[in-house]
C-alpha cells in the first residue's frame, strides 16, 4: 500500500472514529432522566419564556433534528452554546484545554522518567531483595483510586506541611501579562507539583512494568550475551545497549498515555481545584448541560484518537521493520 | 391467565369492600416520598429516611424514591398530578426578607397551576388574608396579617414543614477585626455588609473567599448562580438594600417617601459615578427600570410587573406609580433591581432587540460596569474573580481587593483556610461540626452560625388523596418529632420549624406557631378521630372512601 493510500484510509477511520464518538455522546446524554431544563429554567417563568427559551436551545424539535443539527454545526466546527454559561462552548473548551495539558504532559513526563530509569533497574536487579520490595508497591500504586491519592498528598504535604499550596493554578489576585509567563512562573509550579505527582504516581507503573519486562527479553539476547564476552562495563551494556531496545515500545505507549493522562485529569482537577478541562466536564454533566459536556468530552476523544494515530507512525518511524500492511 | 388472576383478585376485593364486615374505606395505597441522593443531598436523604420509617408505623406502605435533582424538579414542577410526596427546599434570599414572596406564591390559589403553589393548595380564606397583606402599608396591621395567615398554615399543615438550616461561615481573626463582621439575619456574615465593613488588623487588606461552584456570569440583568449574586451585589448598587435587621433601608437613594399608598418618591443620592467615570442620573435609573419591564431580561420582570410608570420630577427626584399598593414593593423591586449605566445598556438593547432568541442573559460585559462599592478587576475562568474597592463610593469599603476563589474541593477549602490562602470560608457544604473542631485545634478562627431564612420540608400532593385531607396531613405532620430530626440530618445545626417564615425574620414569625405535640400516638389519635382505620395493620380510607389512584 502506498503512502498516500495508506494516510487516507487512516484519515477515513478517524473522521469515522469521530462521528461515532460523537453520536454517542449525543445519545448518552439524552437518555439521561429529567430535562435539561428543570435546572435552568427559574420556576417563576411563565410558560411563554419557558417556551423561548426552548426554542433558543432548539430543545422543543424533535429528537432526530436535533441530531442533524448537532452534526452540521459540528461540521462546522460550531459546538453549541452552553445552558449554563450562556456562552459558546468551543470557546470556553478551548481556553481550558492549554491548562489540562500542562499538567497532563508534565506529569506524564514525570512518570516516564520515574517509570523508564525504575524499569530498567529493576530489571537489572532482576531477584533482588529490592525488586521484590518494589514490585508489589509498583502494583499498589497502579490500583488506588486517584482522588485518594491525591487526599493523602494533600493531607501531607500541604495540610500538615504546609510546602505547597491546597488547590488552584496560582497564589490570589497574582497576575501575568501572558499564559506562558504563568506557565514559567515559580508559583505556578509549586501549584502544579502536586496534582502532577498524583498524577505521575498513578500512572508511573505502566512505562515502568514495561520497561522491566522488554529490558529482560533484550537482556537474554545474544548481543547482550556478546557484550558481556567482550568484558564491558554494567552500566555500558544495560545503557547503550540493553535500554536502548527495550525503550521503543515505551516509547510508542508515551502517546497513548497522554490520551489516558486526559482521562485522569477529570478526578485529580476537581481534588485539586485545577481550572482544566476535566473539571468543566464534571460540572457539565452534574449540571445536565449537554452542549458544554460534549463538547469537553468530544475534544478530549479528539486529543485520544490524535494520539493513538501519532503512536501508530511514531512505531514505524522509530522502527522501520515493523509495516504497515 | 394473567388476566383472569387480576379479575378475580378485583371481584374478591369488591365482594370484601361492599361486605358488611368491613366498616372502614379502602385501604390506602403505596405512597411514595421522593429524595435526591446522599451524596447531593445528605440531610434531605437522612430526613426522607427517618419520615418514612415514622409514616410506616402509622400503618402506611412507604416507598422511598431516590433521584437526582433534574428528574425530581421534572416530575413534581411540570407534571403536577404525579407524585404523592417529595422532599423540598427553599432557600435564603435577602429579597426574602419581605414576608410575600413565600407566604403569597407558594400557597396562594393563583400559583397551583404552573406557579410556586406546586402542591395545589387551595383555602378562600386563606387567599384573602395573604391578598390583604400585599396592599396594607401600615406594617403593624400587615404584621397582623401575615400572623393570621401563618396560623392557618398552622392548622392546615400544607406542607411537613422541617427546619431552618443554619448557615456556617468562618473568617480568619488574626486578619479581620471581629468587630468589623456583621451577621445579617437569616443570611450569615457572608454578606455585603460584610464586605464593605471588613477591617483588616495587619498588613493582608484583600479578603479572598471560597466558592464551591463556578460562576456562570457577572451581568446585573440574568439572575444566574447563587455564587454570580453576590458579585453582582457588590459591582451594582440599587436604590434600596436589605439591611442587616432584614429591612430595607435608603442606599442609592438618599430618601424614599410614600406619597400615598401607590405612589414612591425616591431622592436620587448626589455625586455617585459609573466605574467609567460618568455621572450616575436619574434618567439611569428609569432606564434600568425600564430594561426590566421589557422582554430582554425575563428574570427580573416579575419584579417590575407592578410598575405603571416612572415619573422623572426634577434632576434627582423621581416618583413610581404604581397598579395597585403593594407593601412589598420596597423589597420585592426596590432593593432587587440593579442599577445599570444607560450609555453601555442601550446600545446592547436595542442590538439584541433585533435578535429574536438572544436576550441580555446571553450577553456578557467585558468588563463589568456599575457604581457599585467594588469595581471588577479580573475574571479568570473558574480560578477566581478579583474586584478592587471603589474607594469614590459614598460607602467605601476599608478592604484594597475582593478575591474570590473557586475551590470544589470541601476539605481543600479548609486546608487554604488554615494556611492562608483564603481567609474568609464564604462557602461550606460540609459538616459544621467538623469546622468548629479545625476552628479550636487552628485557634485563629471564628465560626459564625445563623439561623437561616430558607428552610427544609416535605410537600404534601393536594392533587392526590389521602393528601387532600388536612386531618391525614396533619397526622403524617404530627408523626414527626422535629428535634429528632434536626440532631440526626442536620447535625443540631438547623432549629426546628413550623412556619414558611423563619425565627430569623423575628418581626413577621408568628411564635404561636412554634409549640405542637409530635409522636406516633398522637397522629394516631388524629387519624382515628377523623375516621381512618388499621386494618391487618394497614392503614384504611374513612368509611365510604375508595382508593381512585391504586393499581
Amino acid at each position: 500500500m502506498s503512502g498516500v493510500k495508506r494516510f487516507v484510509s487512516r484519515l477515513l477511520q478517524l473522521v469515522f472514529v469521530l462521528w461515532a464518538v460523537a453520536t454517542i455522546l449525543f445519545l448518552i446524554f439524552r437518555l439521561m432522566p429529567g430535562s435539561p431544563l428543570a435546572a435552568y429554567i427559574d420556576p417563576t417563568f411563565t410558560e411563554e419564556q419557558q417556551r423561548i427559551l426552548m426554542a433558543r436551545f432548539g430543545l422543543d424539535r424533535p429528537l432526530f433534528e436535533q441530531y442533524l443539527i448537532y452534526l452540521w454545526n459540528l461540521l462546522h466546527g460550531d459546538l453549541g452554546e452552553s445552558f449554563f454559561y450562556r456562552q459558546p462552548v468551543g470557546e470556553r473548551v478551548l481556553m481550558l484545554l492549554p491548562n489540562t495539558l500542562v499538567l497532563s504532559l508534565f506529569s506524564i513526563i514525570l512518570a516516564y522518567m520515574i517509570g523508564v530509569v525504575g524499569g530498567a533497574y529493576l530489571a537489572w536487579k532482576r531477584g533482588s531483595f529490592v525488586e521484590g520490595a518494589t514490585i508489589p508497591f509498583v502494583l499498589t500504586t497502579r490500583a488506588m483510586p486517584e482522588f485518594w491519592l491525591g487526599m493523602v498528598l494533600l493531607a501531607v504535604f500541604s495540610f500538615s506541611l504546609g510546602w505547597f499550596p491546597a488547590g488552584g493554578m496560582r497564589t490570589a489576585g497574582s497576575e501575568y501579562p501572558s499564559l506562558l509567563a504563568l506557565y514559567t512562573s515559580g508559583d505556578f509550579w509549586r501549584h502544579l507539583f502536586l496534582p502532577a505527582l498524583t498524577l505521575a504516581i498513578y500512572f508511573h507503573g505502566l512505562p515502568l512494568l514495561l520497561m522491566r519486562s522488554n529490558m529482560l527479553d533484550v537482556m537474554s539476547e545474544d548481543f547482550v550475551t556478546m557484550a558481556r564476552i567482550k568484558g564491558l562495563s554494567n552500566w555500558t551494556i544495560v545503557v547503550r545497549h540493553a535500554a536502548r531496545n527495550a525503550l521503543l515500545p515505551v516509547a510508542t505507549s508515551l502517546a497513548i498515555a497522554i490520551g489516558y493522562q486526559m482521562q485522569g485529569s477529570v478526578v485529580v482537577e476537581t481534588v485539586f481545584s485545577w481550572p482544566g478541562l476535566g473539571r468543566e466536564l464534571v460540572r457539565a454533566v452534574s449540571a445536565s448541560d449537554y452542549p458544554l459536556a460534549q463538547g469537553a468530552f468530544l475534544l478530549i476523544a479528539v486529543v485520544v484518537i490524535l494520539m493513538n494515530l501519532l503512536a501508530d507512525l511514531l512505531y514505524g518511524l522509530l522502527d522501520p521493520r515493523i509495516s504497515h500492511a | 391467565m394473567k388476566n383472569l388472576f387480576k379479575a378475580t383478585t378485583a371481584f374478591g376485593l369488591a365482594l370484601s369492600v361492599a361486605g358488611p364486615v368491613f366498616a372502614a374505606g379502602d385501604e390506602i395505597r403505596e405512597i411514595t416520598i421522593f429524595s435526591r441522593p446522599q451524596a447531593a443531598q445528605p440531610s434531605e436523604f437522612q430526613f426522607v429516611q427517618l419520615i418514612a420509617q415514622e409514616w410506616r408505623r402509622l400503618g402506611l406502605d412507604v416507598n422511598i424514591e431516590v433521584m437526582p435533582w433534574e428528574q425530581m424538579a421534572d416530575i413534581v414542577w411540570y407534571n403536577r398530578d404525579d407524585w404523592d410526596t417529595t422532599g423540598w427546599q427553599m432557600v435564603g434570599r435577602p429579597e426574602r426578607s419581605d414576608p410575600d414572596e413565600l407566604i403569597f406564591n407558594l400557597f396562594h390559589t393563583t400559583t397551583a397551576p404552573t406557579g410556586y403553589n406546586f402542591i395545589g393548595y387551595e383555602n378562600p380564606e386563606y387567599d384573602a388574608i395573604v391578598e390583604a397583606q400585599r396592599t396594607e402599608t401600615d406594617i403593624d396591621a400587615r404584621r397582623d396579617l401575615i400572623h393570621r395567615a401563618q396560623a392557618i398554615l398552622a392548622a392546615d399543615q400544607p406542607n411537613l414543614m422541617l427546619a431552618h438550616p443554619q448557615s456556617t461561615f468562618a473568617y480568619d481573626n488574626t486578619v479581620w477585626d471581629p468587630d468589623s463582621v456583621i451577621d445579617q439575619g437569616g443570611i450569615g456574615i457572608r454578606n455585603t455588609w460584610t464586605f464593605i465593613n471588613l477591617e483588616p488588623l495587619g498588613d493582608q487588606r484583600d479578603v479572598v473567599l471560597n466558592s464551591t461552584d463556578n460562576v456562570q456570569g457577572i451581568n446585573p440583568l440574568w439572575i444566574s448562580g447563587g455564587t454570580d449574586s453576590w458579585i453582582t451585589e457588590l459591582i451594582w448598587d440599587r436604590l434600596l438594600r436589605i439591611g442587616p435587621d432584614g429591612l430595607p433601608q435608603p442606599w442609592a437613594a438618599e430618601s424614599y417617601e410614600w406619597l400615598d399608598d401607590s405612589t414612591v418618591e425616591i431622592v436620587l443620592r448626589d455625586g455617585m459615578t459609573w466605574h467609567d467615570g460618568e455621572p450616575v442620573t436619574v434618567e439611569d435609573v428609569v432606564f434600568s427600570f425600564e430594561a426590566a419591564m421589557g422582554d430582554e431580561a425575563p428574570m427580573y420582570s416579575p419584579f417590575v410587573s407592578n410598575i405603571a410608570d416612572i415619573e422623572i420630577v426634577d434632576d434627582s427626584t423621581l416618583q413610581f406609580h404604581l397598579n395597585a399598593p403593594s407593601a412589598a414593593f420596597l423589597t420585592a423591586s426596590l432593593s432587587k433591581l440593579n442599577l445599570i449605566p444607560q450609555h453601555i445598556w442601550a446600545p446592547v438593547l436595542e442590538d439584541l432587540a433585533t435578535r429574536d432568541e438572544e436576550n441580555a442573559e446571553d450577553y456578557q460585559e467585558e468588563i463589568p460596569i456599575g457604581s457599585g462599592p467594588f469595581q471588577f478587576s479580573s475574571w479568570l475562568t473558574n480560578e477566581e474573580i478579583v474586584l478592587e474597592a471603589n474607594q469614590d463610593h459614598f460607602s467605601a469599603p476599608n478592604v484594597d481587593r475582593w478575591i474570590l476563589r473557586i475551590v470544589p474541593n470541601t476539605e481543600a477549602s479548609l486546608g487554604m483556610l488554615r494556611s492562608g490562602e483564603i481567609n474568609f470560608l464564604s462557602d461550606y457544604p460540609g459538616d459544621p461540626n467538623i469546622l468548629i473542631e479545625i476552628a479550636g485545634e487552628d485557634g485563629d478562627l471564628e465560626v459564625v452560625s445563623t439561623v437561616d431564612m430558607g428552610f427544609r420540608y416535605v410537600a404534601f400532593n393536594h392533587r392526590r388523596p389521602p393528601f387532600s385531607d388536612p386531618a391525614f396531613r396533619q397526622a403524617l405532620s404530627m408523626a414527626i418529632n422535629r428535634d429528632l430530626i434536626v440532631g440526626a440530618a442536620f447535625r443540631g445545626f438547623a432549629v426546628p420549624s413550623n412556619s414558611v417564615i423563619s425565627p430569623a425574620l423575628a418581626f413577621w414569625h408568628n411564635d404561636d406557631v412554634d409549640e405542637f405535640e409530635t409522636g406516633v400516638e398522637v397522629a394516631q389519635a388524629i387519624l382515628a378521630e377523623a375516621g381512618y382505620e388499621v386494618i391487618d395493620g394497614r392503614l384504611h380510607y374513612p368509611d365510604g372512601v375508595s382508593e381512585t389512584l391504586g393499581e
